[in-house]
């Protein structure tokens, strides 16, 4: 694959949509058919090993194909340079800040359950 | 029967304008040429292309009550009242239904759109057998009209970049022929994330080819086959 190939973002948007259909198909038929949730029950599992890496892998695939889709819309509706270099590097930082703040969360809350 | 023509004159028009014509239409008169025709006898100047007029050559592709389609094979039977007529969407236009194609066939020149085989030829010619001519079927009747690039929104958007439906469709027909031996070279130019990858699957292309082809599937087609050799 090359370096400006356009195959790797297209395969990178199919592969995290995939990652996120499966998790929300999980999550409604745990609401559907599952015990009944509740905040503890939820803080738990986010805190066991399973459930954050599940957390963190659905937050990965969410950062990616918002990336690639806004990365889509810039590339289709700004065609001047430095403001199209501008909204890809806003939206870059932002996705990124976003998927270190999930990391972090995820991960001080699962630290603090392995202290208890 | 009642019209309304785009009309826009470059050396007189500030901006084009909709104009109504009526026409008194002959009981031979079928198809929205036929139309066409009787009002340029009323009014000449009014400014399209036609050359076969039989849904062969693609010159007189159009936009119809919002639809992109040729005017010689549409049946005026059924068209709603004022029949409006436009020039093919986010082209330039350069006179009345008239528009500027030259963006669209660089696209077409940039896919080297004939065989590529440095082998030495056999005695006769390149054999097919019929399953690999069969490949071809859905690709080489395209007449390059440019009803389905004129219908793309990703084309509207890049149509300095993208290379369109109509261009990608040529691709795959030369990218499946059997006698062609620059696939890798064909898809390795095809791998870029305009050319190509602009493609947002909205399948208009599909939907407004007036010869019923699929430039949808053969982009999909060309997807796939990349994934396929980089795997």
């Amino acid at each position: 694959m090359r370096i400006f190939s356009g195959q790797r973002a297209f395969v990178a948007q199919r592969l995290s949509a995939l990652v996120l259909l499966a998790a929300a198909a999980a999550a409604a038929l745990r609401l559907a058919f599952g015990v009944a949730p509740g905040f503890e029950r939820w803080q738990a599992w986010a805190a066991g090993a399973p459930g954050s890496v599940i957390l963190l892998v659905v937050a990965g695939a969410l950062v990616i194909h918002a990336w690639v889709g806004l990365r889509d819309v810039v590339l289709d509706y700004v065609h001047v340079a430095a403001l199209r270099l501008s909204l890809l590097a806003a939206a870059a930082l932002g996705l990124a800040a976003l998927g270190a703040w999930t990391l972090l969360i995820v991960a001080r809350h699962a630290l603090s359950h392995i202290a208890v | 029967m009642r019209f309304r023509i785009l009309r826009f004159d470059p050396e007189g028009d500030a901006k084009p304008f909709f104009q109504d014509h009526d026409v008194r239409l002959a009981p031979s008169d079928h198809k929205v040429l036929d139309a066409l025709e009787r009002l340029k006898a009323q009014d000449d100047s009014i400014t399209y292309r036609r050359s076969c007029r039989e849904g062969v050559c693609g010159s007189d592709a159009m936009n119809i009550n919002g639809r992109n389609a040729l005017a010689c094979i549409t049946a005026l039977e059924g068209l709603r009242e004022p029949v409006t007529l436009a020039p093919l969407p986010g082209f330039p236009v350069i006179r009345d239904l008239v528009v500027d194609m030259t963006q669209f066939f660089a696209h077409y020149h940039e896919i080297r759109p004939y065989l590529i085989n440095d082998e030495p030829p056999p005695e006769r010619e390149r054999l097919q057998s019929p399953e690999e001519r069969a490949r071809l079927d859905g690709l080489y009747e395209c007449i390059l009209c440019a009803c389905c690039s004129g219908f793309c929104p990703s084309y509207w958007w890049n149509p300095d970049k993208f290379i369109g439906p109509a261009g990608l469709l040529q691709a795959q027909r030369f990218i499946v022929d059997s006698r062609d031996r620059a696939t890798a070279e064909r898809l390795a130019f095809l791998d870029d994330v305009y050319k190509l990858y602009r493609c947002r699957t909205i399948m208009n292309c599909t939907e407004v080819c007036p010869k019923g082809l699929s430039p949808s599937r053969a982009i999909e087609r060309i997807k796939v086959r990349l994934l396929r050799n980089s795997s």
